[in-house]
């Protein structure tokens, strides 16, 4: 059905459609031309100001009819739709005052909440960069900067800007402690993260967000009481809160307390007109799962990866995944990566060790268990190789995108251009302070960074490439029980799982028939069967001696930052091995398409 | 369109067979089995041009069913026998092979692939019986001569068998070791005067097995050329200082005589006794073999033994199903602690390297060999190479570089029976196996013998 271009606008603005999303070009008219409605402006930004917000609302409405570019306008129509609704609106006219007027820093600064809030980090983090170009003095540039980074897990960098509020506010405001807190917290730096929220705290009411952090910051360093007495002080604070009660049901899972967090969960859902979301559902489901109640488990798994594709509109992104992986194999061919040259090697400074894998595959564990090793830092999921794809025509001054602006290899003024992007990959490991003095090397667990380890070669021929296999019905399981983004959104539904498994599987495959990699699988069944074997295999591979450390990975306090920090704090337990066999019944449709990857890779089912 | 006699439409297929023209042929006897689909000379006619296209196991099952609905006719049975020894069934084969001559006992041609049948079960008195059952009806038969030089050779019989080897350039296909020569071939007498040309023939493994006895044919000539591949070039100039290198024919200068390298060891009278084989006649350039163990030790674990690996040979050798194998078969070698492993592969087998997902790292840095020079150079860093009989096998012994060679059931003939040494190669140990296709008992052999010996300090190699 299409509709006209008189009626209201789909977006939800309560202007036309030409009038709103629309609205061609033409229409916009020169300030000049629209003076005469500045008296319609003001009283509608004092309408708002009064509360009145029909008259500001019609008043703002009359004038877009007229002016749909009017900034001032459009600023009070969205304040009143951020008020009444729906998002829909709320975005579209946020980000047509952004575009018509992009040096306004409150407009800029809302719509980096709004899109932090959305989890659009990428796009979030462009608009706090320019916030930033504009107001470089003015705290809440670095706020926005501090809090899009921290979420976007650079967190050090992020902790540079909230150092910057501080700095430019001259004062240590109790919500800012603690979102610098939380961003020490996803470091590991759980000493100095407790300091703060305990600044926090200190400084007057307890704000419900700040206890909920420090508590979740409690849980992750194993002090449960300590967690819990927080989540009952938030509770008396904002009783009957979703997100409280969420953070609670998590703990007692941890204590292995599972049915009185189901009873928690089971009060969100009565609390919360739609339900339990998708976190909620997924927690849900892992707490069943460890009750031994398997077909209600994978019901609430279901249910939760459906509400998740319904709040977000996400889904697997295949054509783009598969367009991507025929241009990978179409590029990476021996006959050409022979004519490449490779990146040298940089010395004098720590070496990046890859952990490869699928999400959930073990690649947490790896990392836990190596970085126990005196010479090895832990790097964590490191975002420069993702990065350097999107960079690469950049960098390269090249008209292709990535893989084909390799080419630009060819090129006289180029052949030192992996260099280039080796240098850029440790100038980011530097500001994310993974080097550090006295390791020999630091490791990048990027999960599915494998898609482009072809890329990784050319750039480091000489880096070990650890890849961490796990049995594929396991590997689906866990993803479909948790959330993920990676691997274009494949999380969100338990086909595209395998389906994105098998497309990354095939690509490392190809890889590693057209060109030498320092490639080992590593078996995460292995490591959990023969540790010490593994271990000793693992470190021999990358060329670093034995240390009994590693085989305690567990006493590691190192804070894991993904999914998996739970699992990791744990020793190795035998029962994570085939978990699938549960839910065999309802795995088995993936036999198609996963039965081939599941025999090549040494399993059976 | 004017309807043809099924047996037109036979003769069409059988001619458009012949001519190579395989999908028409394929194309018009589908027609022709949709009509008739009992019809046994299209059956048995589909079943060649299915074995022509590769596809064996269907060609089998064809030609089974043309004998089921045609009469006992020998020719089914003939080809049958030589389907069956392709697919690996050897007793079938002899079967069908029996039958055959029992039902024409004048036919040659079904003599000699009795005669291969019989080879591949090593049941070489029986081989040698029916090659010679063979020549007896049709002194002429190339493909007879062939096949009992390679069993004559097997059995250790060399002076016979060099005679009947000469046979080899005669069988059906077979590349001419000279195109348009303008000159006899050496008889191996002094050429006081003349230039005398060699040329690299057949295979790699055969030119870099042979080209050990270029230095005593310099002797015996005013002037060497040896024509080789490119490939094989740089290896072979400094190793042959006396002798000019050619690897175009139109660079080759006129000359009084010329001999393929495999026809040397007749001339010398080369038997098990007496091969000449010095512990390394062939050497890596020592600046490209610094270059490559410099980067062997960046890529490997330190002190982990270097094992070079290769399981594919040319898929043209006549005998590449038996000599080849897959890399899952030689996986066994990864579990084997301390072991590094690097594929020396080349061409199309390579992407079996992305299914292998074993404890030791499998370096490939087959993409990278551009050459044999290349390759001789790499092997100059490596601790031992295992391998299945191709032509890096006789590279890596030429060199002087211990060669575990893993070995199908019935041999080339070059390898000899009942020992695991070679007169050809000191460094080389042989791994049989004790039956047909059995792979994985060879490859238990070498992983016993893997795992027994001493791990290497790095920088052992030689």
């Amino acid at each position: 059905m299409t509709q006209s271009p008189t009626q209201p606008c789909p977006c939800g603005s309560g202007l036309r459609r030409l009038s709103c999303c629309d609205a061609p070009p033409g229409t916009l008219r020169p300030t000049e031309a629209i003076r005469h409605l500045t008296p319609l402006i003001e009283r509608a930004t004092q309408a708002l100001r009064t509360g009145a917000r029909a008259v500001a609302e019609q008043l703002a409405i009359d004038v877009l009819e007229l002016a749909p570019g009017q900034t001032g306008a459009l600023a009070v129509l969205y304040e009143v739709r951020k008020s009444t609704g729906p998002a829909s609106a709320v975005e579209a006219l946020i980000r047509r005052l952004v575009a018509l007027d992009p040096n306004n820093f409150w407009a800029l600064n809302e719509i980096t909440l709004l899109l932090l809030g959305k989890g659009s980090l990428a796009e979030a983090e462009l608009h706090a960069r320019n916030a930033i170009r504009i107001a470089p003095e003015a705290p809440q540039a670095h706020n926005l900067m501090g809090m899009v980074l921290t979420e976007a897990r650079r967190p050090q960098v992020g902790e540079y800007h909230y150092r910057r509020v501080i700095t430019l506010s001259g004062a240590r405001d109790p919500i800012l402690l603690a979102n610098l807190a939380w961003n020490l917290k996803t470091q590991g730096r759980m000493e100095e993260s407790r300091a703060l929220y305990q600044e926090a705290g200190r400084s007057g009411l307890p704000v419900m967000q700040t206890l909920l952090g420090w508590a979740r910051m409690e849980e992750a360093d194993r002090n449960f009481p300590q967690a819990a007495d927080l989540l009952d002080q938030a509770e008396r604070a904002v009783p009957d809160n979703p997100s409280i009660l969420l953070a609670r049901a998590i703990l007692l899972g941890r204590m292995r307390r599972q049915e009185e967090a189901l009873a928690v969960l089971d009060r969100i859902a009565v609390l919360t007109p739609d339900g339990l979301g998708p976190n909620e559902l997924l927690e849900k489901g892992r707490l069943l799962d460890q009750l031994g109640r398997y077909d209600d488990a994978w019901v609430a798994f279901e249910h939760g990866k459906r509400r998740a594709r319904e709040l977000t509109g996400y889904g697997y992104m295949a054509g783009h995944a598969n367009e991507m992986a025929r241009r990978l194999k179409g590029f990476f061919v021996a006959g050409r990566l022979r004519t490449l040259p490779r990146g040298t090697l940089r010395e004098g400074i720590a070496q990046p060790l890859f952990i490869l894998g699928f999400p959930r595959s073990g690649t947490t564990l790896v990392e836990q268990t190596l970085s126990a090793h005196p010479r090895i830092a832990a790097g964590d999921e490191l975002p420069m190789i993702g990065e350097l794809t999107d960079l690469m025509p950049r960098l390269f001054e090249s008209p292709l995108s990535y893989p084909e602006a390799l080419a630009e290899l060819w090129m006289g003024d180029r052949r030192e251009g992996l260099d280039t992007l080796r240098d850029h990959y440790f100038d980011k490991a530097r500001q994310l302070r993974v080097l550090r003095g006295d390791a020999a090397w630091f490791t990048d667990k990027m999960p599915l960074n494998e898609t482009h380890l072809g890329l990784i070669g050319l750039i480091f021929p000489q880096a070990p490439l650890l890849h961490v296999l796990r049995h594929p019905l396991d590997v689906v399981l866990s993803v479909f029980s948790n959330h993920l983004t990676h691997g274009f959104f494949c999380a969100y539904a338990l086909d595209s799982i395998a389906q994105h498994m098998v497309l990354v599987h095939d690509l490392v495959a190809h890889y590693r028939a057209e060109m030498p990699l320092r490639y080992m699988p590593v078996r995460y069944e292995d490591i959990v069967e023969r540790q010490e074997a593994s271990v000793r295999s693992m470190l021999g591979f990358v060329g670093e001696d034995f240390d009994p450390g590693c085989l305690q990975f567990h006493e590691n306090r190192r804070y894991a930052r993904t999914a998996s920090y739970a699992q990791v704090t744990e020793k190795l337990y035998a029962s994570s091995r085939f978990r699938y066999r549960d839910y065999l019944r309802h795995l088995e449709p993936l036999l198609d398409v996963l039965g081939p990857l599941i025999e090549r890779l040494g399993y059976s089912v | 369109m004017v309807p043809l006699p099924l047996g037109q439409v036979w003769r069409i297929a059988d001619e458009y067979q012949l001519a190579g023209r395989l999908d028409e042929a394929e194309g018009l006897l589908r027609r022709t089995l949709e009509v008739a689909p009992q019809q046994p000379d299209a059956l048995h006619l589909m079943g060649l041009v299915a074995f022509r296209k590769g596809r064996v196991a269907e060609a089998a099952s064809l030609v089974e069913q043309a004998v089921q609905h045609g009469v006992d006719t020998p020719l089914y049975w003939r080809n049958l026998c030589t389907m069956y020894e392709r697919l690996g069934r050897y007793e079938d084969a002899v079967a069908a092979g029996e039958r055959a001559v029992a039902l024409d006992p004048a036919d040659a041609g079904a003599y000699h692939n009795l005669t291969v049948a019989h080879y591949r079960r090593l049941d070489l008195p029986a081989s040698i019986g029916c090659a010679r059952h063979a020549l007896a009806l049709d002194p002429n038969l190339p493909g007879a001569h062939f096949a009992l030089a390679e069993a004559l050779l097997l059995q250790g019989d060399w002076a016979q068998g060099w005679e009947e080897y000469e046979w080899r350039f005669r069988t059906a296909g077979a590349p001419q070791p000279v195109p348009n020569p303008t000159a006899p071939q050496w008889d191996g007498a002094a050429l006081p005067s003349g230039t005398l040309l060699m040329v690299a023939d057949q295979g790699y493994g055969d030119a870099l097995q042979f080209c050990r006895y270029v230095p005593w044919a310099v002797q015996r000539c005013a002037h060497a050329v040896l024509a080789c591949s490119p490939e094989l070039e740089s290896l072979f100039r400094p190793a042959f200082p006396n002798c000019r290198i050619v690897t175009r024919w139109e660079d080759a200068p006129p000359h009084a005589a010329w001999i393929p390298l495999s026809g040397l060891p007749r001339l010398h009278g080369t038997h098990p006794g007496n091969v000449p084989a010095a512990p390394a006649y062939l050497h890596a350039d020592p600046a490209r073999a610094a270059e490559w163990r410099a980067r062997l030790d960046t890529l490997l674990p330190r002190g982990f033994r270097r094992v070079g690996i290769a399981w594919a040979g040319r898929p043209s050798h006549n005998n590449d199903t038996n000599r080849s194998t897959a890399l899952a078969t030689l996986a066994p070698l990864g579990d084997v602690p301390g072991t590094a492993l690097i594929g020396l592969q080349k061409g199309t087998p390579l992407e079996q390297i992305g299914r292998y997902y074993r404890a030791a790292p499998l370096l490939n840095l087959g993409p990278d060999l551009t050459d044999f020079a290349d390759t001789a150079a790499l092997l100059a860093g490596l601790d031992l190479v295992i391998t299945v009989d191709t032509a890096v096998a006789h590279l890596a012994a030429a060199l002087g570089k211990p060669v575990w060679l893993l070995l199908p059931y019935a041999p080339d003939w070059r390898w000899l029976l009942g020992r695991a040494d070679t007169p050809w190669y000191p460094a080389m140990r042989l791994f049989r196996q004790s039956a047909p296709q059995d792979w994985a008992g060879v490859v238990a052999d070498a992983v016993q013998a893997l795992a027994a010996e001493p791990a290497s300090a790095p920088g052992t190699a030689a």
